[in-house]
């Protein structure tokens, strides 16, 4: 008697216990969010319209009473981002990030309700959240997707649509301190101080210090650092991506990381310091950091029209039909983004893509809602 | 101590016993609820184990690392497949023991003037505060060791030795964070030495230092070791401080002034989103915290045999 009531005090005790962990367990299961807001949307989006342009229209009214009269804005239909709802979950490059970021304050100050998160965890990573685990709706990159990531993507039914968005000129950049690379780098030069091969400045060119050199880099599963390796260590070793990449890797006194912010804090404060990262990053710190001139051009909007500035690159988002379909909320997010983006890229510190691609990109959108 | 309680309990327990049989509910269902929470915790420290375990061995298994690399290998860079732990560990080691430089004396000294010097005022006034210390978010000790404990070291020693990400700066602020453990688990084992050894000392014509120092310390010296020991094995696990401090490249060096990377600051550097999931570089890490964990439950067992060995038993 005396034994199975405390068996079942156990029991109980154990029950309640079980369901008290079972919300805090939730939120650290990923994938869920993803598939809770498509069920809900489309009931919550007949809803909620009614209430939120009302909201949003006082405050920004100069913009969206302008743009109806043109209705279709480069080919897009318009977006009403008042009328928007539903979750949008984002990642990847950190090079985008703050390009995402100025997009999605905007696409929230003309109303959209909804929760956008943006996280910056480098290209690879965050397609790899696209294209494996099928946790993001959107993926930053600074790179173009490979075609590994493709067939991932495929596997899970997923068929990735690229959007360019602009194109970031990589900033080099040194400590304010540095007098002896005032002329710029060549590439050339580049490739052998970010390489093993050199541990003090001498050892690249005898007129530098005999300091060590300090290397800052992104960290391996990021878009800017791929794209440094095959734009700058690739072709000072044999065009071999590998060999290049092992140089760079092997370097003495190399700090990786995915957080920008580390590196600018790094070059800030030694003199002996040289980091790369998009141009972004430099022009937010621009008091505090020199950028090179590569080849004697230095990174600029002009040279990168000009296309004289040789570590100029693109910048995407990618997106998948099906989930636009599924997430109206995601497909309105690319077409405000690809509607607006040239007018915050100034700001954000990127250069806009050219009429051209910035106009594919909207075709490629039109044809993923067209299925 | 448990026999004197024996004894005393014993003639009562026979008038009492018709109240044993009383059923009492509320009393099995607390005694339940935390026998439950016992369980969970137990629970939960075996499945943090056999995750470990389990990545670990994937890791091991996947043929590109053997354990003997693993251990004596000098370089780690997994994206080109160099698993050394060599250099994360040594980084570990010297942050720790400058860690311990800083925050044994400092942290003993603090116990010693509290249990033995300060007036009651004092103590309740300075006891609270230390406690404040403890109560401190790491990262904010992070951003101390970043913004100023290294500006601080460069103007000391000069901007070209010291660099901005370095060992030295993050050590010293472990040391910091690690004082308030050291001085109350100290604290409390000098205030547990009976009062009649002082007397005698003060008797024998001891002054209160050399009280304090031969008599109070040697007598407490048990509980002071697990103190240090629990203090490395928190120096050792410490993460944020060295991820936002000691920078982000593992690097074999003997110079606490240049930047190096910890076991705990590449483990956060890497979940942060540095590598692919599901790929070796991945599981590597897991082997990290397998070694950590290794290591800190090792100090573990030694802090309690020291404790077992070593307590002195007074009445």
């Amino acid at each position: 008697m005396k034994h199975t009531s405390i068996f079942v005090t156990l029991l109980m005790i154990v029950a309640i216990i079980a369901s008290a962990c079972a919300p805090a367990a939730q939120p650290t299961t990923v994938p869920q969010p993803t598939q809770a807001p498509a069920k809900v949307e489309p009931t919550k989006a007949s809803e909620q319209p009614t209430a939120a342009p009302a909201l949003a229209d006082p405050t920004k009214a100069p913009e969206p009473t302008a743009e109806p009269a043109m209705e279709m804005l480069g080919g897009l239909p318009m977006v009403d981002a008042g009328a928007v709802t539903g979750d949008i979950v984002t990642a990847g490059s950190s090079t985008v990030y703050p390009l995402s970021e100025a997009m999605a304050a905007r696409f929230q100050d003309e109303g959209y309700t909804g929760n956008i998160t943006i996280d910056s965890i480098g290209s690879g990573a965050g397609l790899e959240r696209f294209c494996k685990t099928g946790e993001t709706d959107i993926a930053n990159a600074s790179r173009a997707i490979k075609s590994s990531e493709v067939e991932s993507c495929r596997a899970i039914d997923r068929e990735p649509v690229e959007f360019r968005v602009g194109t970031d000129a990589l900033a080099v950049v040194v400590n304010p301190e540095n007098t002896w690379l005032d002329e710029g780098v060549t590439l050339e030069e580049l490739a052998k101080i970010f390489s093993a091969d050199a541990k003090t400045w001498a050892e690249v060119n005898p007129a530098w210090p005999a300091e060590p050199i300090l290397r800052f880099s992104p960290g391996t599963d990021s878009g800017t650092f791929d794209y440094f390796i095959e734009a700058v260590m690739t072709p000072a070793y044999n065009k071999d991506a590998k060999l290049g990449e092992e140089a760079l890797l092997k370097a003495e006194n190399l700090q990786l990381s995915e957080d920008d912010n580390v590196l600018v804090q790094g070059v800030e404060g030694d003199k002996n310091a040289i980091g790369y990262f998009g141009y972004a990053y430099f022009q937010e710190n621009a008091d505090k950091l020199k950028a090179l001139k590569i080849n004697g051009v230095a990174p600029s909007g002009s040279a990168v029209d000009a296309g004289t500035y040789p570590l100029a690159r693109p910048l995407f988002i990618y997106s998948d039909p099906k989930i636009m379909a599924e997430k109206p909320q995601v497909a309105d997010f690319i077409n405000f983004y690809l509607t607006f983006v040239n007018e915050e890229i100034d700001a954000v510190g990127y250069f806009p893509a050219s009429t051209s691609v910035l106009n594919g990109a909207k075709m490629a959108l039109l044809i993923a809602l067209g299925q | 101590m448990q026999t004197t309680l024996k004894t005393t309990a014993a003639p009562i327990d026979l008038p009492q016993l018709d109240l044993h049989k009383r059923r009492r509910p509320h009393e099995i269902i607390i005694q339940a609820f935390l026998f439950a929470c016992g369980i969970i915790s137990i629970f939960v420290t075996l499945g943090i184990v056999f995750v470990l375990f389990q990545e670990s061995l994937r890791f091991f298994g996947s043929g590109e690392v053997n354990l003997i690399e693993f251990l004596t290998g000098t370089t780690w860079q997994p994206a080109i497949g160099e698993f050394g732990i060599l250099p994360l560990f040594l980084s570990t080691i010297i942050t720790s023991l400058i860690g311990m430089l800083v925050a044994l004396p400092l942290g003993l000294a603090v116990a010693i003037y509290l249990s033995e010097y300060a007036s009651p005022r004092a103590r309740g006034i300075l006891k609270p505060i230390l406690e404040v210390l403890a109560g401190i978010p790491t990262v904010v000790y992070g951003y101390f060791a970043l913004t100023f404990m290294t500006p601080l070291l460069r103007s000391l020693f000069g901007a070209d030795t010291v660099q901005i990400y370095n060992m030295a700066s993050g050590g010293i602020v472990i040391g910091i964070l690690i004082i308030p453990l050291i001085a109350s688990m100290s604290e409390d084992a000098l205030s547990a030495v009976p009062r009649s050894l002082r007397e005698g000392a003060y008797g024998l014509g001891a002054t209160k230092l050399e009280t304090s120092l031969k008599i109070v310390v040697p007598a407490a010296l048990s509980g002071i070791s697990a103190a240090v020991i629990v203090g490395i094995s928190r120096a050792v696990g410490e993460t944020m401080v060295v991820a936002l401090s000691v920078g982000a490249g593992p690097k074999l060096t003997f110079n606490p002034f240049e930047s190096a990377e910890t076991m705990t600051g590449h483990i956060v550097r890497i979940s942060g989103g540095d590598l692919s999931y599901d790929s070796i570089d991945y599981n590597s890490i897991f082997s990290i915290a397998l070694f950590l964990f290794v290591i800190t439950f090792l100090l573990n067992l030694i802090s309690r045999f020291v404790v077992q060995r070593f307590r002195e038993v007074y009445d």
